[in-house]
């Protein structure tokens, strides 16, 4: 009898949890963080308290193939509902019909008033819909080692020819090199800085010109001839420029305030940082955009809104940002930002009017993916010109 | 069954039960099924792909193009240098792998102390996932950081540091001295186990009539061993010309082209770029070429091993 007793509440007691799962909505979402100790599970916590009957899957996919990852699953059918995504990737999201429009969810929030000015209109997508929430953002700038620039006697590099003069005196090599130059995988964004600025566009006939041809000549140029880069930059990516240049291998290499904190903790007073220099009259740096979006065949589509919504707040926003080490989008969260030291602050702040985002094609996504790093490879090593490569890359953006 | 058996005249063979008869097959079949999904379905469809132009984010411009993707490959430059790289990448590393296995097989094949943590430390490169090996040696290899380059310039080989994996003459070859150091115990162990299957009798034999350890080793241990070498190569070829993850953690294919192979550029084109037509086309005909190189292995060193 206690058997069978035991047994019913046994079944009853599992009816019950299947039918509290079956009202419960599930949302699968996608990010990446390089820190492994993320605040995630507390942002999760916080937001399953609040909203009860919603659980969120919370998935850190890591960076090297999220995007591969990402577009495989949309195709396939098990894309998640909800995911952390860049603007680049926005033209190939759109074409594959994968985006959720958002706007109308967007001016019904509360927290759009707190977004940072402008970040909505950068977002926006080419056909005039918003797809995309910003979540977090960040500059690249010029990390320099003020210790050594003081003992040569030299003022941090405004323009492209005080960069080279600093860089060919600061490089003793084999031990010290000028600039740390990110020559792999996603270093399109240090070379906008001298090749970009220089009127060169990801466009037809934007990077044969002979301006463009030579800016780019220019920055072989430092490798081969002044020989004020590392000979490793071919291969070298972000885990190599960071790490030669905590090391004191290089004297310059560009990134943004990600990366501040363990500079600060291997060299502390020794790195500062400033706006990237002007070259040939123009100035170009990477905006560094991460936004998230709601995908379109997400069948919990209210509750995923709900979740990146209540991630774009004020305070959970920070939260969210102690963990990438990037800077907030919104106005509440920027009054008393204490994540970073104030000089990296500043140069964020100060590169502001001159960042960009690359142009919205879905050419685009190929040329950070894969075909910039195999030109500027070959470029650095001599395999084609600076010609070649601009025609190669611009063959690109020719359709 | 039984009213069959009996119209039989006796003396000829009473075929089993249909039960005992289909054992086989049902013991087969799961193996069968598991693979019928897992590879020959996969297969057949990356065949059927390849006649399309298809790439995954627009899968509205879809369309059927025949051996379009076909033609486009051989005209693609990338693919020759691919397709060179590969046979260099196949044709050094399964030798040397097989040359430093059987110097260590016979090594460890000798009386020594403490042989047998000899013999269970040598496992260990082949033991370690491809992901780490990679890792591990990128970081050996590094021209700032790097142990290699601080000892050679410490031995004064070299002046100064070789960015071995950022010089597209050298990285293929510092990526293949990787593998063959991943790869060289599986031989070892193989040889070993070849190596021990063969009679002292016969070594002895052969020194009472005066045959030198060259001879002796010419014409007792090769031949005793061939059948291992053969199989070993075999499997080892396969693997070597398949396995990209350490070229890909290593080098993604860097600098440029310098160390694209064909499943790499298989994989960058599918998995990378999105365009699965082509990069499947890139695939298959690896499968074929590949298959032809083994169909050729299998007939010369089968005739060997049996002669």
């Amino acid at each position: 009898m206690t058997f069978l007793k035991t047994l019913a509440t046994g079944v009853a007691f599992s009816a019950m949890l299947a039918a509290g799962a079956a009202n419960a909505e599930t949302v699968r979402f996608w990010y990446h963080f390089d820190n492994p100790e993320n605040p995630m599970e507390d942002l999760v916590k916080k937001f399953e308290a609040a909203n009860p009957g919603i659980e969120i899957q919370a998935e850190n996919v890591p960076w090297n193939s999220y995007y591969d990852t990402l577009y495989t699953s949309l195709i396939g059918g098990n894309a998640p509902d909800a995911a952390m995504v860049k603007l680049f990737a926005q033209p190939r999201l759109m074409e594959m019909g994968a985006l959720e429009p958002i706007g109308e969810r967007i001016d019904a929030w509360a927290g759009k008033a707190d977004l940072l000015d402008n970040l909505l209109n950068l977002t926006k997508a080419s056909d005039g819909n918003q797809y995309y929430l910003p979540i977090q953002y960040v500059v690249l700038y010029l990390y320099y080692r003020a210790d050594l620039f003081n003992e040569a006697g030299l003022k941090p590099p405004a323009t492209c020819e005080d960069f080279r003069d600093a860089a060919i005196k600061l490089t003793k090599a084999p031990d010290i090199y000028g600039f740390g130059l990110r020559g792999g995988k996603g270093g399109w964004d240090q070379w906008g800085a001298f090749v970009l600025s220089q009127g060169a566009e990801l466009k037809k006939g934007g990077l044969t010109s002979d301006k463009a041809v030579a800016a780019n000549q220019w920055l072989i140029d430092l490798y081969q001839k002044d020989k004020v880069i590392p000979p490793s930059a071919p291969n070298d990516g972000f885990q190599e420029i960071t790490g030669a240049f905590k090391s004191g291998k290089t004297a310059m290499t560009i990134h943004h305030i990600g990366s501040s904190k363990s500079m600060v903790d291997a060299l502390g007073d020794k790195v500062s940082a400033v706006p990237v220099p002007e070259c040939g009259g123009g100035r170009w740096t990477s905006y560094g955009d991460e936004s998230l979006a709601v995908f379109s065949a997400s069948e919990v589509k209210d509750a995923a809104w709900k979740w990146i919504s209540f991630l774009a707040e004020g305070e959970n926003n920070v939260e969210f940002n102690k963990a990438t080490g990037q800077m907030t989008v919104t106005k509440s969260g920027s009054e008393n930002w204490t994540l970073h030291e104030r000089r990296f602050v500043d140069a964020t702040v100060a590169s502001l009017p001159f960042a960009h985002v690359l142009p919205q094609t879905p050419a685009t996504s190929e040329f950070v993916n894969t075909a910039w790093q195999i030109g500027m490879q070959q470029a650095l090593t001599g395999q084609v010109t600076s010609k070649e490569m601009m025609e190669q890359l611009e063959g690109l953006f020719d359709q | 069954m039984l009213t069959t058996a009996k119209t039989l005249s006796p003396g000829t063979k009473i075929s089993p039960p249909l039960s005992a008869r289909l054992m086989p097959y049902a013991l087969l079949a799961p193996a069968f099924v598991v693979t019928l999904f897992i590879v020959f379905f996969p297969m057949v469809q990356a065949v059927y792909t390849s006649f399309f132009d298809l790439i995954l984010w627009k899968p509205n411009a879809s369309r059927f193009v025949g051996f379009g993707n076909y033609i486009k490959l051989f005209g693609d430059k990338v693919f020759w240098i691919s397709l060179g790289h590969t046979a260099l990448w196949i044709g050094l590393t399964v030798p040397l792998q097989m040359a430093l296995g059987l110097v260590t097989a016979l090594l460890l094949n000798r009386e020594f102390p403490w042989r047998g943590l000899a013999r269970a430390m040598i496992i260990i490169p082949w033991a370690l996932p491809s992901v780490v090996i990679a890792l591990m040696w990128r970081w050996i290899y590094d021209p700032n950081t790097g142990v290699l380059n601080d000892i050679l310039i410490y031995l004064s080989v070299v002046q100064q540091a070789v960015p071995w994996l950022a010089d597209p003459d050298l990285a293929l070859y510092a990526i293949i001295a990787t593998l063959t150091w991943q790869g060289f115990p599986f031989f070892a162990v193989m040889i070993l186990a070849g190596l021990q299957g063969i009679p002292k009798s016969q070594y002895e034999a052969a020194s009472i009539d005066g045959a030198s350890s060259w001879r002796q080793f010419l014409h007792i241990t090769l031949p005793g061993i061939a059948p291992v070498l053969g199989t070993a190569g075999l499997l080892r070829v396969i693997w070597v010309a398949n396995s990209m993850d350490v070229i890909f953690v290593m080098t993604g294919g860097g600098p440029g082209y310098a160390t694209h192979t064909l499943p790499l550029y298989a994989f960058v084109k599918a998995r990378q770029n999105l365009d699965f037509g082509y990069g499947t086309s890139i695939a298959v005909t690896f499968t074929i070429l590949l298959g032809a190189v083994v169909a050729l292995y299998l007939v010369r060193t089968m005739r060997e091993v049996e002669r």
